[in-house]
């Protein structure tokens, strides 16, 4: 019985990945479909002849790279200040107690509730009148802000998690706040602080709508702008164009991760071994 | 995104007022520029539109238009927000139904002064109505799209129908070659009516339907024979004659044309500028040809929703921007942007320059002379249409062809959901 619950073990998690993976799968596979193909009733994961046209057009078509570039951007800078301003305050939310700590915890919770579109015309003029609308400083501004909450609330999960006996020790051997930050708590905050980087970055990645309105001349246009432009009035999709510039976006994310991945492991492992 | 566009528009209420004290006006002396909000979505028309302003720019040194390429998805929310922060381009792309509510709320400038006599009476009435508002014309409609018939020639000769060749064909035609090439595993028609609203307000003309008296707050809805007609006709082509291939009810339209192109039904209805994507995407050897327009017992009318050209109120050149309008809705512009979209000029000198040019070419004739028939769409001037339409009729609609409401309770659904959102 132990001898098939190996094999069954490994079954059951592929089975799972080809479940995560299937939309990705599709995805490549339709990228490289003529229209026609996309558009008959045969249905198959590989397609009948490549066509490698769609990639092409989704380059030429609306500027793809320029897009990427301006969203890379973007989403590097809101992470980084994100993680920035959320490192500290965190710390401070999860280790602080009392009245002070309920609010900002409110403040948080609060702040998800409304939609955006309930701020997105007051946060339109206030750009404008900062000269900030319309210009990628002012959408990462907007994305860290509004990211901002979430990776707080996130990461101060993180951090009540590690023991404040732990600092204490360390306070006892003799270390001073601030090394027992950098050599203590750094290290097993360093899983949430990826986790966190990974969330913030895929938020402003693939965020759409606060770029659409801020957004007014093409050349600032985001990733999630131009893929949109292969979506026409009057039900007209480029499918086959589209899901090409779906697949060359999804690799920055791709790349962002895989470096992310390896300091994620090496985290945990760090925070094992002091843990 | 409705609701989300019902609290815009709120949001955008309140906001006007604050600033309406803030709005600047625009220098008008030295050379102008205008930012043209287009959104052109095909490569072709991308290309006939770049091609227009670059004529315009060339010819008008002093007056500079720049186009801004935006997407169609979202542009309602972009264009409130621009509206209500004075920031919107001088000249605004969309459709009659999305920019009459904008000319409601006052962002629109009247174009009537501009609108010469003779452009005026090349527009058919009915696609004029479409962009008055008022007594002020406050868009230039630019393209059409209507709805016709699609068929699998070979089916059909296959069943021994005639393809009909007059200037129309009656519904009740197209239900007997629907019966008659229904056959051998086949099904006469398929219908993508997954939101079958925008098929049945716009065919509703053709059956005397209107849908709506009045405008604005003050609309009434009027559900009596001329608008249940259709969907009752759908109903027994689906369920009595079974002659639509049922599962095509609950698709969009582009899905709709897979089993169309698999010769899994002999005709397919379609929005007109699918002709080009059949052109493309059909199999090598498919024989299709468009049938003539179709026509109920009030005549081939459709409700007419067409793409426009607008200039934004407070514009600080006015003026220029509907200078250019003009010229971009010349003959030869509607004709160039027209084909590159595969859709309908909205003036007749335009259909007719474009069926000389391409009526011998598949489907092209049948479908500009369903163009002449489109005609004014009431629906268009209701301001809880939309609201209306995703709430209420949709799903109405859909619980009918499902067979989960009879056409008593499809009325009583459509009636007392408009009255009870328009209260």
């Amino acid at each position: 019985m132990r001898a098939l619950l190996r094999p069954a073990q490994y079954l059951a998690l592929a089975a799972y990945i080809l479940f995560l993976g299937f939309p990705l799968l599709w995805l490549i596979s339709a990228s490289v479909k003529s229209s026609g193909e996309l558009n008959s009733l045969t249905v198959s994961l590989l397609p009948q002849q490549w066509h490698w046209d769609n990639y092409s057009e989704a380059l030429d078509r609306q500027g793809l790279i320029h897009s990427a570039g301006n969203s890379l951007v973007v989403a590097l800078v809101s992470t980084a200040l994100v993680i920035v301003i959320a490192l500290p305050a965190s710390y401070v939310l999860a280790r602080l107690k009392g009245k002070v700590r309920a609010a900002g915890v409110g403040w948080i919770l609060t702040s998800q509730v409304f939609p955006v579109v309930l701020v997105i015309l007051p946060l339109f003029l206030i750009l404008r009148t900062i000269g900030l609308a319309d210009n990628l400083f002012g959408l990462t501004l907007v994305h860290t802000t509004y990211t901002l909450p979430f990776a707080l609330w996130m990461l101060q999960g993180y951090v009540t998690a590690i023991p404040v006996d732990l600092e204490e020790a360390g306070a006892m051997d003799g270390a001073g706040r601030w090394t027992v930050l950098r050599a203590i708590v750094f290290p097993l905050l360093m899983p949430g602080i990826v986790a966190t980087a990974m969330f913030a970055f895929v938020s402003s990645w693939n965020e759409f709508f606060f770029a659409l309105v801020l957004l007014q001349s093409p050349e600032n246009y985001t990733l999630p702008i131009t893929l949109n432009m292969f979506i026409g009035g009057e039900g007209k999709v480029s499918l086959g164009p589209l899901a090409a510039g779906a697949v060359l976006a999804a690799i920055p994310s791709i790349v962002f991760f895989t470096i992310l991945r390896r300091k994620l492991t090496s985290g945990l492992m760090a925070g094992a071994v002091k843990g | 995104m409705k609701s989300r566009r019902v609290v815009v528009a709120a949001l955008a209420a309140v906001t006007s007022l604050v600033l309406a004290a803030c709005s600047g006006s625009g220098d008008s002396s030295g050379p102008v520029t205008l930012k043209f909000q287009s959104l052109s979505d095909q490569p072709a028309a991308i290309a006939a539109t770049n091609k227009i302003v670059d004529d315009w720019n060339k010819a008008h040194p002093d007056i500079k238009v720049e186009v801004v390429q935006a997407g169609w998805d979202g542009v309602y929310d972009k264009l409130i927000t621009q509206f209500n922060a004075g920031s919107a381009p001088d000249i605004i792309h969309y459709e009659a139904a999305g920019v009459v509510p904008f000319a409601k709320d006052g962002y629109l400038a009247d174009l009537t002064p501009y609108l010469s006599e003779q452009k005026k009476s090349d527009i058919p009435k009915g696609v004029l109505d479409s962009v008055t508002v008022g007594n002020q014309v406050i868009a230039y409609p630019t393209e059409l799209q209507s709805y016709v018939v699609f068929a699998n020639k070979s089916l059909l000769q296959k069943a021994g129908v005639t393809v009909p060749a007059g200037p129309t064909m009656t519904w009740d035609q197209l239900r007997e070659i629907a019966k008659a090439t229904t056959r051998d595993g086949a099904y006469g028609l398929s219908w993508g009516l997954s939101s079958p609203t925008a098929a049945m307000v716009a065919l509703a003309p053709g059956f005397g339907g209107k849908y709506f008296e009045g405008t604005g707050t003050d609309a009434k809805i009027s559900i009596g024979q001329g608008e249940m007609a259709l969907p009752q006709l759908v109903d027994a082509m689906a369920h009595q004659d079974n002659s639509i291939l049922p599962v095509t009810l609950t698709q969009s339209g582009s899905k709709a044309l897979a089993p169309f192109y698999a010769g899994q039904t002999a005709m397919t209805i379609q929005g007109s500028f699918q002709a080009a994507n059949i052109a493309k995407d059909a199999p090598a050897g498919f024989d299709w040809v468009v049938l003539p327009p179709l026509a109920g017992p009030a005549g081939p009318a459709q409700a007419a929703n067409p793409q426009t050209l607008s200039v934004n109120k407070d514009s600080a050149h006015v003026e220029q921007a509907a200078q250019f309008i003009d010229f971009f809705t010349n003959t030869e512009n509607l004709a160039a942007i027209n084909e590159a979209d595969a859709l309908i000029p909205p003036t007749n000198s335009a259909r007719e320059a474009l069926n000389t040019k391409l009526g011998a070419q598949n489907g092209w004739k049948e479908i500009l002379s369903s163009g002449q028939y489109l005609t004014s769409a009431p629906y268009l001037f209701v301001d809880k249409y939309a609201q209306w339409k995703d709430t209420v009729a949709t799903p109405a609609y859909q619980k009918f062809l499902a067979g989960q409401l009879d056409a008593a309770g499809l009325a009583k659904e459509l009636s007392d959901g408009w009255n009870s959102i328009n209260r």
